[in-house]
């Protein structure tokens, strides 16, 4: 069996056309997917069976005891964290959000790990976006500042920006222009028409030079800012207030170098101040496949993107007190719950290690190195190919995932409400 | 005046939320009330006499309130209070004397995040040193600290008065990353060094009497002698056709100083 | 169930201030029932509210909720053993929605504009909403294919494409803003009136608008146009509008109900030539509604203190933002439309803010007839919806209005007429414009009504309108307003005494439309090569699934 238009659980780039052979319930080929993108979508090992941890080693045991140990762990906490997120369905995040209530505790996204600065640039300024298609049919220049999409997101510049025609951008590549931004020369930065290498960390000072030119007040700025000579700023300012759209696409480099979210607060005032000149959208790099629909999905529960902390029962938000990594770091959490992430991996070490020390429940397809630290481990079907739900692309397009093989585990969903209900077990019995 | 002293009886697994430890919330109870006040254990509502050990004056009227011991677990402390003292022998929490309008909060050891958060009057001291977004703004406000004054002996985290609208910041150290950042009109002085001071500063001033790296949307304008020191006077930010003032002493750029 | 006693007003059925028994059974009303009896001897009975024009689900919502942190910090509820907790004002939480709609007796609305690539967004926040039933408009002003149509003259093509759409969406109705100015915005320009050629499409917003009437009526759909005129939020823009209305005056409706709805007409029904002697034109709009049947309005009344502006009028936002110096996000949709969102805070003392106040109530109170004017705020453009109350006491009051008047800007007694209006409005008044009109308006048979067949869906006031004066009485009937004594959905009583009692999932509704084969085989050829070239999603991804509509009310209509 052939399945056609089936949407790649990797990035956020979403991609929608992705081609699976299925035969016997086996996933057998995978086409137009990039590399990334093909390995996600035909999987590895699995984790067999739920385990609990006894005297140091996990043991596999039954669903149900794995369902009464997550609850007990996570109704006993004071303050237990529910982390992860970024590559399930909204539908899981539903759950989520509702078992964080149930158990008051504080849940948060991976955003918390790359575009939570991001997101609090937005909280500051609002962000002028559009969907990558307008992007594709009209952006005759585009800018990557600390991204590198060549490795990161594979097909963005086939699919949405670069090297795509559109209505009004019927040449493609010859008739666009790239401008790289980065630290360091990368795969992207060598395709690029104009490659602005900065040191690191100067990136905020380069972005008011670019907001100072872009005012008409250029002739104020120095000859030189952050190594970097006026006359290429003026370069960039000119060849950005020129374009016909522009789109300004950031990642990592630019959200987590020093600066953090100031630096995407001036990134998006920049952008703002530009579209006095021309037309100019922004947009995050996000990284894991439906990161941004955690957002989405907390924003219109809770009132917030993430970092939610619902111990007195009413929604609390503050990044800086309780996203995941300041509740992990301060040594707040006395219990975690990670669902389809790897903080282990993706945490600083010092993080990790306050994360070792305390009761963990995994909820995942796949062993990665956060199991090695988990009490309680939950294996759950791969949503996206064997669980249908709904992701959201990086422009905050909403798309469905599809179901391609049929799975013997339960979905997330399923395991998070066999978790919620042994949760209000437990409440209704004390 | 009316002494109240609080102890913690343990240490804390997980950090408390004790908004109601306000001074003018006390002067309005008897001892007995003050310990039966709520506090958040994490999820769990608790009395305050579950954790602490209250004692002093019974009866009611303006009060002190004396924290002995180690409060940097606990959080909220003088929230919003409009008077009265609160002396705090150890450390204090995150969001301490957050949206205060007066009276005093004094602390003889560090204060953690977000100290005097949208704080609209009174003062607050700190022996030790402060963590980030002191007298900042909550997420996507307009302003932050409005009025008041917050001295740090030692020094401060990153987002140093962030927002800040009115009012004064001294810290006698070093301030992190971004002091001052949309400044309109409130008043920092930093004796340390800082980095990036005054972004998007519309209007106030911001005193950096040891080393900073300057924005490069700010304009030098002259010396200028400030308590016998004698400093580069820039006026920005420029990307806000801001008219804020920024003194520095010594101008880092590009590893090397000059000016 | 039987509601006892009450002073109903129902004035679909020209029932107006009359004591009588309602019956409900199996969730409508019903001739005679048995079962619990709910006392409701002396007090005031409504149909349960409707609101025709919200903006409560989807990407432009969840935009303003993502930048305003500082919004959800008010409207605090916690949650309880049946609440989800609540955030929010301007742009609360789906739950807060759904509650807070409950607590004030209504229990319909219609979210106002949706692009159908992202509606499957809008669903899932509608799907969140709990208790009242709902349905969304989907925007048609500016996508490619109606541009095409429109400059063809195809009209079959533009309603078999209507007709896609709304499938495609699981839309109620057609939306309209800012006709062409999407699309203009994609590249930063916008149409600056009716006949402002819309760039690289070869047509006009006065030919968009007459194409999907047109096509409108030919599908003989539920609802009209609902239009955003061009020119929205402009010093002078009510010549627009009035030159929209008789543009399409003499296209004949199809059903009993009007052929445009143009909605929150406080934002277009403006005079001056610029900010400094801006004034109101209500008078002119009022006396143009008095003399003509074809078009409806809502108010759009504006509610003094924060609020957060959003709609598919890019340009409009960007201009705002620009104004104020505030926050600003955009979102321009691939070959459908643009959107922007703004917080703001509208001010007494601002003479602007002051004089856009009076004009709302001045509509509502200046047109005779309450069945051509809808009570909205455009929430939350205009202000918060919890804000009805407030509003229905202007206009019941003119002590409050004076009361008002003298905490506001002085120019509002020089640019409106506001303080010469002695009109105020009576029970008879509020039921139509809250009830029975919205859902005449939307083409809702079973809705804002009593009769037999009705939905049982039911608002009972802790007011007894024989024995209350709200001239006088403001206070306490606004606050009566705000939490009613019951709300009843779907035959189940879902607020007691203004708290929520039971949380029962709404129903959504959308349209199917038939169209001719031919028309739709020819629409399918142009969306292969729209989605082959343009789109950036896949065609057989796009359209909404039935799991995002897990209640629906499937409407149907169409040419066949």
């Amino acid at each position: 069996m052939i399945v056609e238009d089936v949407i790649c659980p990797f990035c956020g780039c979403l991609c929608d056309d992705i081609r699976v052979e299925v035969e016997d319930n086996k996933i057998t080929k995978v086409n137009r997917a990039c590399r990334l993108g093909a390995s996600k979508i035909r999987g590895h090992e699995r984790i067999k069976a739920p385990m609990v941890r006894e005297d140091g080693e996990l043991v596999e045991t039954s669903y149900e005891e794995a369902y009464q140990r997550a609850a007990q762990i996570l109704y006993q906490a004071k303050r237990p964290l529910l982390y992860g997120w970024c590559s399930t369905v909204c539908e899981a995040h539903k759950k989520g959000i509702l078992l964080a209530e149930e158990v008051g505790g504080v849940i948060d996204s991976t955003a918390t790990v790359c575009h939570g600065p991001s997101i609090i640039g937005i909280e500051e300024k609002g962000l002028a976006g559009a969907t990558l298609g307008q992007v594709k049919n009209r952006a005759d220049l585009i800018v990557f500042w600390g991204s590198n999409p060549a490795e990161a997101h594979p097909r963005h510049s086939l699919r949405y920006s670069t090297n795509v025609r559109g209505k009004f951008t019927e040449g493609g590549r010859s008739e666009k222009k790239m401008i790289v931004v980065d630290v360091r020369k990368t795969r992207s930065s060598r395709n690029a028409d104009k490659f602005l290498r900065i040191r690191p960390g100067t990136d905020y000072e380069v972005i008011s030079a670019l907001r100072m030119i872009v005012g008409g007040n250029g002739d104020l700025l120095p000859e030189r800012v952050a190594g970097i000579s006026k006359d290429d700023l003026v370069d960039m300012a000119e060849m950005m207030k020129a374009a016909r759209f522009g789109a300004f696409f950031f990642g990592l480099g630019l959200t987590h170098s020093r600066g953090s979210y100031k630096n995407i607060d001036n990134s998006l005032s920049l952008v703002n101040e530009l579209n006095s000149h021309t037309k100019f959208m922004i947009m995050p790099m996000r990284g894991h496949y439906n990161v941004g629909g955690f957002g989405q999905v907390c924003a219109w529960e809770t009132g917030y993107p993430m970092a939610v902390d619902f111990s007195r029962g009413i929604p609390y938000f503050n990044p800086g007190e309780t996203a995941a990594c300041d509740v992990l770091a301060n040594g707040e959490a006395d219990a975690a719950l990670v669902v389809a992430a790897d903080p282990a991996s993706n945490f600083p070490w010092s993080v990790v290690e306050k994360l070792a020390e305390i009761p963990v429940v995994q909820i995942d397809p796949f062993e990665n190195p956060t199991t090695l630290i988990s009490d309680v481990v939950i294996p759950s079907a791969v949503a996206g190919v064997e669980v249908e739900g709904t992701a959201y692309r990086m422009d905050g397009l909403p798309l469905r995932m599809k179901k391609l093989v049929t799975s013997s585990y339960p979905s997330d969903e399923e395991v998070l409400d066999g978790i919620i209900k042994e949760v209000r077990r437990l409440g209704d019995d004390n | 005046m009316r002494e109240i002293t609080i102890v913690p009886l343990q240490e804390f697994e997980v950090p408390l939320e004790a908004e109601n430890i306000r001074p003018d919330i006390f002067a309005t109870l008897s001892l007995e009330e003050i310990r039966d006040l709520e506090v958040w254990e994490g999820n769990r509502r608790r009395y305050l006499s579950d954790l602490f050990s209250v004692a002093g004056n019974d009866g009611t009227g303006e009060c002190l309130i004396r924290l002995d011991g180690d409060f940097s677990r606990v959080k909220r402390i003088g929230e919003g209070m409009r008077e009265g003292e609160i002396l705090v022998r150890g450390n204090i929490g995150m969001r301490a004397g957050s949206g205060m309008r007066g009276g005093s909060i004094n602390i003889e050891g560090d204060a953690g995040d977000w100290l005097g958060r949208e704080m609209r009057g009174g003062s607050i001291s700190v022996k030790g040193n402060a963590g980030n977004y002191v007298g900042s703004r909550y997420w996507g406000e307009r302003c932050g600290m409005r009025g008041g004054e917050i001295e740090i002996e030692g020094s401060a985290g990153a987002y140093l008065g962030d927002h800040i609208c009115g009012g004064q910041i001294k810290v006698k150290g070093d301030a992190g990353d971004f002091p001052g950042a949309s400044n309109r009109g409130g008043a920092i002085t930093i004796g340390g060094d800082a980095h990036l001071p005054g972004a998007e500063m519309v209007s106030g001033t911001i005193v950096v009497k040891g080393r900073a790296r300057v924005l490069p949307s700010y304009g030098f304008q002259e010396t200028a002698e400030i308590e016998g020191q004698l400093l580069w006077k820039f006026v920005g930010d420029l990307v806000e056709k801001g008219k804020g003032e920024l003194y520095v002493a010594l101008v880092e750029d590009d590893g090397q100083l000059d000016k | 169930m039987i509601i006892k006693g009450g002073i109903v007003y129902d004035p679909t059925n020209g029932i107006f201030g009359e004591e009588m028994d309602i019956f409900l059974e199996k969730g409508k009303v019903v001739e005679e029932a048995k079962g619990k009896e709910i006392d409701a001897r002396g007090l005031l009975v409504m149909p349960g509210g409707v609101d025709a024009h919200a903006h409560v689900a989807g990407t432009k919502v969840n935009t303003g909720r993502i930048m305003r942190p500082e919004d959800a910090r008010s409207g605090l509820e916690p949650k309880t053993k049946l609440l989800r907790p609540c955030t929010g004002y301007t742009v609360p939480n789906c739950y807060a929605i759904g509650y807070r709609y409950a607590r004030m007796g209504y229990t319909t609305v219609f979210e106002a504009a949706t692009p159908i690539i992202e509606s499957r967004h809008t669903h899932e926040e509608l799907e969140e909403i709990p208790i009242v039933d709902k349905g969304a408009l989907t925007l048609f002003g500016s996508n490619w294919e109606v541009l095409e149509c429109v400059r063809d003259d195809d009209l079959d093509k533009l309603a078999a494409y209507v007709a896609w759409g709304l499938r495609a969406s699981r839309g109620y109705g057609v939306k309209v803003v800012n006709p062409g100015g999407g699309e203009a915005w994609g590249f930063g320009t916008n149409v600056k009136g009716l006949d402002d050629p819309v760039p690289n499409f070869d047509t006009t917003p006065r030919e968009i608008i007459r194409g999907l009437v047109k096509a409108n009526e030919m599908l003989n759909l539920p609802h009209s146009v609902h239009l955003h005129t061009n020119n929205l939020g402009k010093p002078g823009n009510y010549t627009t509008v009035l030159d929209t209305m008789d543009t399409v005056k003499d296209i004949t409706s199809t059903r009993d109900r009007q052929v445009l709805h143009v909605t929150h007409m406080q934002f277009s029904s403006y005079g001056g030539t610029g900010w400094r002697d801006f004034e109101s034109e209500a008078p002119q709009i009022a006396e143009y509604f008095n003399r003509n049947d074809h078009v409806t309005m809502d108010m759009g009344q504006m509610i003094f203190g924060n609020a957060t502006t959003m709609t598919a009028d890019g340009p409009l936002e960007y201009n705002n933002a620009r104004l104020l110096h505030a926050k600003w996000s955009n979102h321009d949709i691939e070959l459908e439309d643009s959107s922007g969102v703004v917080p703001l805070v509208y001010g007494r003392k601002m003479p602007v803010n002051a004089i856009q106040w009076a004009i709302g109530l001045e509509l509502a109170l200046l047109t005779e007839s309450p069945w051509k004017t809808l009570l909205t705020t455009d929430h939350p453009n205009g202000g918060p919806f919890v804000n009805y109350p407030e509003v229905i006491t202007l206009l019941m009051s003119k002590a409050k209005r004076e009361e008002e008047m003298a905490t506001l800007h002085e120019l509002v007694a020089k640019r409106t007429v506001l303080p010469t209006i002695e009109r105020e409005l009576d029970w008879g008044d509020i039921a139509v414009m809250t009830r029975a009109a919205p859902a005449k308006v939307l083409g809702l048979a079973e809705k804002g009504h009593l009769g037999v067949g009705a939905d049982a869906d039911v608002t009972v006031y802790d007011l007894r309108p024989e024995k209350i004066d709200p001239a006088r009485d403001h206070k306490r009937v606004k606050e009566a307003l705000g939490r009613v004594k019951y709300t009843i959905k779907g035959g189940e009583v879902v607020v007691r005494d203004g708290e929520i009692v039971a949380v029962p999932r709404g129903r959504t509704y959308w349209v199917d439309a038939s169209v001719p084969e031919k028309d739709a085989e020819r629409v399918q050829v142009d969306l292969v090569e729209k989605f082959e070239k343009y789109y950036s999603i896949q065609k057989s991804n796009y359209m909404v699934q039935d799991a995002y509509v897990t209640d629906p009310v499937v409407v149907k209509a169409g040419v066949i």
